[in-house]
């Protein structure tokens, strides 16, 4: 993290207004970012509208960016996680499981996304931290964290009471912290 | 607040907001509180160093192009921090017109004072014979990006060529997919002309239709608009203004 990133200097070019640099950032981040947005939302159409909006907010946010408080990739995708969130929101949306492929996802051996983590050098700590966990909390907070399923939507997804996967969340995050120490 | 007095709960509720399980109101009710608490925003900024980085593990997709040209047209005329306006309106187009036929003589000397560092045009079959030492009679113009002032292309053609050169400052002005369309900014409302497509090297070099005594006499003024690839589809700008200079006589 000492080296410097190369999208922070995009993101501040983006605050001084340099279009170019914000056509960079996009070229940069886009498909990660669509990526994440389509696994909350499941539904394209949602995702690229949350995109847009997304990164006319970055372009006009980029001026508060403060490369000391966060890295751009997590300023970004919290941006991005945000909007999704708050668009599952929408009274008049009702996130249908049409395939049954979230409760697929959650309930099979297979980690998806969790083992990709392994893989990721930067991440490796956040993965050794979540494969620590138990496997109940584990899986709870990757489909709340990956899948924006709310408390309730995870109770229902996991057949579990409400009290029960709220204590699995709450006791994973906190072993989750204890786990990657105070510094992270 | 009751939370602030209680850290324990506020680590919970920032851990849950940024995991995504702090919901509806109370989602809402937080991030008003994180606006005004400097402190919880912090410990939201740790729990998302956390918790954020699993998003790595996500599978990219490369979204459609359509979403960058959406972006970028709700971007036109902003600058960060600021709300959005729109260039790429006729009402712009003929405000363009208007002022530059109205302001050419402080554009001029604005653009006179310029010219001194600006490079020699490109070669162009000579019709005048000039003294090397002396910048050939020509119309000149250098557009900038109308927000930041930064100069980014010049245009010259000498004046009795027809041969319009076009030099990008800064060569990162080209879009993946997109066209750079240069026109001219006609007086008193009339549309603009096309003057061709950049090309995406250094150097253009434009045909005029008539040499550019002719052509360029009455323009007051360049603009270059960001177009589907091959040119505007309806021969007017149909995307965003990006760069506009005034044309001046230099002689």
């Amino acid at each position: 993290m000492s080296a410097p990133d190369p999208l922070a200097e995009l993101l501040s070019a983006c605050g001084r207004g340099d279009r170019a640099a914000f056509g960079r950032l996009y070229e940069a981040t886009s498909a990660k970012l669509f990526g994440v947005a389509i696994r909350i939302l499941r539904r394209e159409d949602w995702a690229e509208e949350v995109l847009q909006d997304c990164y006319v907010s970055i372009w006009s946010h980029a001026h508060r960016y403060r490369p000391g408080l966060s890295a751009p990739m997590t300023w970004m995708t919290s941006i991005v996680r945000n909007r999704c969130l708050d668009w599952l929101r929408k009274p008049s949306l009702e996130v249908i499981d049409e395939d049954g492929s979230v409760i697929d996802n959650a309930l099979s051996e297979n980690p998806g996304p969790l083992a990709e983590l392994q893989r990721s050098a930067d991440a490796s700590a956040l993965a050794r931290c979540l494969q620590a966990l138990e496997a109940r909390q584990r899986q709870a907070i990757a489909l709340a964290f990956y899948d924006g399923l709310s408390h309730a939507e995870l109770a229902s997804h996991m057949r579990q009471p409400l009290g029960t996967v709220k204590t699995w969340v709450r006791r994973g995050l906190l072993r989750l912290k204890a786990c990657l120490g105070e510094g992270a | 607040m009751e939370y602030r007095r209680k850290p324990e709960l506020q680590d919970r509720l920032a851990a849950e907001f940024v995991l995504g399980t702090l919901r509806g109101p109370a989602r809402a009710r937080f991030r008003r509180w994180l606006r005004e608490d400097a402190a919880l925003a912090r410990v939201v900024d740790r729990w998302s160093a956390r918790l954020v980085p699993m998003a790595q593990a996500v599978q990219s997709r490369r979204p459609p192009a359509r979403v960058w040209r959406a972006i970028e047209e709700r971007l036109v005329g902003t600058m960060p921090g600021t709300g959005s306006g729109l260039w790429n309106s006729l009402a712009f187009w003929r405000a363009v017109g208007l002022i530059a036929s109205g302001a050419g003589a402080v554009l001029l000397a604005a653009v006179t004072v310029f010219v001194p560092p600006a490079p020699q045009p490109a070669p162009a079959p000579l019709v005048l014979r000039v003294p090397s030492n002396e910048f050939p009679a020509s119309y000149l113009a250098v557009l900038s990006d109308p927000k930041t002032q930064k100069p980014m292309l010049i245009v010259s053609a000498r004046r009795n060529s027809d041969q319009l050169w076009v030099k990008a400052l800064d060569r990162s002005i080209h879009v993946p997919q997109k066209s750079l369309e240069l026109w001219a900014v006609m007086p008193k409302g009339q549309p603009p002309k096309s003057l061709g497509m950049l090309s995406r090297e250094q150097k253009t070099m434009l045909p005029l239709r008539e040499i550019a005594d002719h052509s360029l006499a009455d323009v007051p003024m360049l603009a270059v608009s960001l177009e589907p690839m091959g040119g505007s589809p309806t021969g007017r700008p149909s995307g965003p203004v990006m760069y506009t200079g005034p044309c001046v006589q230099y002689w």
